[in-house]
């Protein structure tokens, strides 16, 4: 267990040293643009009248940080900033800080992608482990064709196909908007549901984009399993078979936590076409938003989200595989 | 002992096999690896099966347990185990609890036999589960004497996992394993190739102990004829998935009478001497080409050829007391 913990520790540090740098990075990344957003937006607040005091005053508020400051005093400003959690303020919507627009978008991707990933992770894997097992019949065929083809669909026409088949067609689902707007959002009944209503069609359009790819990896990884020879012995041991697909699952599946942990991590930048097309406030947009709109804290505090969502749940992946993996576990 | 047992002829065999014929399909066609094998394994007997790779070994130990991985395919013939019944015919469910507890194999790749994420324990547990063992606790205490037996430190290797353990050390697991549900027939199928000589020797000595102390049916595949020498009553010399010698193996290795058995033992290198007083068979073993001849699979390399070789397959007829041969040379008195 103390080494267990170490290692942890050690996962620890290394994951906040990777952070420091790419926090480092996107800060110099934003100063390297061209066209120098703060400059003209201290320019724009002296056109509209304010004296320059008060315009760099105006701009310390919403960027964090002065502009005529050496750029190294900057980058500690804004390494302190972040240790404090402050991202800054967004640009597009003027005077709100970043924290809290990420913070107010990122449950409804969370939402999306979560429950679209794990749905398709779980069925992926059973599917996978059956078309490995029966590749030679006439299911197995069916399954991993069904992989095939779903994989290969864009995320984008699935979503346009079935948003039309399900609120044009045959419209029983609602279409756009994360609730009914005429509802009061919070923890009651009517709210949730409509809110589970809604969330339906995005989920079920990004469970099966992302099936198909959890199937053929999981097939691929089960069918290499089956040629190890401890299957064979377990054969010729006369184990059951539920046993030995136990046997099989259990290996196969080692190799997905990876995968699995590193799409958890890039939910964070969000599903930017269902987003979209399915009208959700989500990271997705909000990022888009602000490439568009140029709101470099905005986009710089995103990728710093990204950045942390990924390194976390690298070091949780890895400090799970010493927990199911045995060889791995010391 | 009784002495029916002793004289190996009217006594029941433990394995009786008729007509087999196993193939393995290839791009070129179906290659047969098993041809037409007719064999009786004697009860409480040792019996060395040996040839060269590729001879068909392996896949007939496997076909005994109706056990050939694909590409491999059993075509034709039977499996009588006395107390089970035909292994190639019955149901699947009575197949897989023959396996393991009526016969026990002791795989060629022992030492990648176990799961990699399961403690040698809980495999223990597994295997007595599917067997519907009803007291574990005695399997477990069980499979605990026989790595003793086997010179290991049993509570270590019970709580290890695979990775945990050397190839030798697996190697004795697996035999454990084959072992453990009391399987009167045991196969071992190259089962201590991958041991130093030292190992070896240790490893088959506690063979032969469990095996007379069980009265056990043992088959011994391999390609060392020192260790059927050394272990086999009876020896079994397949070439080209054929069976073309066999006998008691005294007086197979001291009168070898088919040309490849003769071939064979010429081969074996000396501890003394210069190292080409070993001579090696001529031309290649039996491929796809050689299974298309009618004649003789070993025509090829046989420097006892006969025109007829080439036309006709010699069969397996009984020459003295106990032995069959495969080969006109032998069973032709003119």
């Amino acid at each position: 267990m103390k080494t267990v913990m170490a290692r942890l520790a050690k996962r620890l540090v290394a994951g906040v040293i990777m952070i420091l740098v790419v926090a480092s990075f996107t800060f110099l990344l934003v100063r390297l643009m061209p066209g120098n957003p703060v400059e003209a937006k201290y320019q724009s607040l002296l056109l509209n009248g304010l004296t320059p005091v008060q315009a760099m005053d105006e701009v310390r508020v919403m960027y964090g940080f002065i502009p005529h400051q050496s750029l190294w005093i900057q980058y500690l400003h804004y390494l302190g900033q972040i240790l404090h959690l402050n991202l800054g303020q967004s640009i597009s919507y003027e005077g709100t800080p970043v924290m809290r627009i990420i913070l107010g978008a990122a449950p409804w991707t969370i939402i999306l992608v979560l429950t679209g990933t794990v749905a398709s992770f779980i069925v992926g894997i059973l599917a996978g482990v059956i078309a490995a097992i029966r590749r030679n019949s006439p299911v197995g065929s069916a399954i991993t064709i069904s992989g095939s083809v779903l994989h290969g669909i864009p995320l984008f026409v699935m979503a346009l196909f079935l948003a039309y088949v399900f609120t044009t067609i045959w419209a029983v689902l609602p279409f756009g908007a994360p609730y009914n707007a005429a509802l009061t959002p919070g923890f009651n009944g009517p709210f949730i549901s409509s809110l589970a209503r809604h969330a339906l069609l995005p989920v079920f359009t990004y469970a099966l984009a992302s099936y198909g790819g959890w199937l053929l990896t999981m097939k691929s990884s089960v069918i290499s399993v089956l040629g190890d020879d401890f299957i064979l012995a377990s054969e010729v041991r006369g184990l059951k078979t539920s046993t030995r697909v136990g046997y099989i699952a259990h290996n196969a599946i080692l190799p997905l936590f990876t995968i699995l942990a590193l799409s958890l991590g890039f939910m964070f930048g969000g599903s930017l076409f269902i987003e979209d097309i399915f009208d959700y406030p989500g990271l997705g947009n909000l990022l888009v938003n602000a490439i568009n709109n140029r709101d470099y804290p905005l986009m710089s505090g995103a990728f710093l989200l990204i950045t942390v969502a990924v390194i976390a749940s690298n070091i949780i992946t890895d400090f799970l595989y010493s927990v199911v993996d045995p060889r791995i576990r010391r | 002992m009784s002495a029916e047992l002793m004289h190996g002829k009217s006594a029941e065999p433990a394995v009786r096999v008729r007509g087999l014929n196993v193939v393995y399909a290839t791009s070129q066609g179906d290659l047969p690896a098993v041809r037409d094998v007719d064999l009786d394994i004697e009860a409480e007997k040792i019996t060395g099966i040996i040839g060269e790779s590729g001879s068909g070994k392996s896949t007939l130990v496997m076909a005994l347990l109706n056990s050939v991985g694909k590409p491999g395919k059993i075509v034709s013939g039977s499996v009588m185990v006395p107390g089970v019944g035909d292994m190639l015919s019955i149901d699947r469910e009575r197949q897989r609890r023959a396996r393991g507890k009526e016969l026990g194999l002791v795989f060629q790749a022992a030492q990648n036999s176990l799961n990699p994420l399961r403690r040698i324990g809980h495999q223990v547990l597994d295997l007595g589960r599917s067997h519907e063992v009803r007291d574990l606790r005695d399997l477990l205490r069980k499979a605990s004497d026989l790595l003793t037996r086997l010179g290991m430190d049993a509570d270590r290797v019970l709580t290890s996992y695979q990775h945990e353990l050397s190839g030798g050390m697996r190697q004795r697991v697996g035999i454990m394993f084959a072992l453990i549900l009391d399987a009167k027939i045991v196969i071992l199928d190259e089962a201590t190739t991958a041991l130093d000589m030292l190992s070896q020797a240790s490893v088959l000595e506690i063979v032969r102990e469990l095996h007379k102390e069980r009265g056990l049916t043992t088959i011994l595949v391999t390609h060392d004829m020192g260790v059927v020498a050394d272990m086999a009553d009876r020896v079994v010399v397949m070439y080209g998935g054929e069976i073309v010698e066999e006998g008691p193996s005294g007086s197979v290795l001291s009168h070898p009478a088919h040309p490849y058995t003769q071939g064979l033992i010429r081969a074996i290198p000396r501890i003394s001497g210069a190292i080409d007083r070993a001579v090696p068979l001529p031309g290649a073993p039996a491929d796809l080409k050689t299974y298309l001849e009618p004649g003789c699979p070993f025509y090829q390399r046989c420097a006892a050829a006969m025109p007829k070789c080439q036309a006709n397959r010699p069969t397996s007829l009984t020459v003295s007391a106990d032995r069959k041969v495969a080969c006109f040379k032998v069973t032709d008195h003119d």
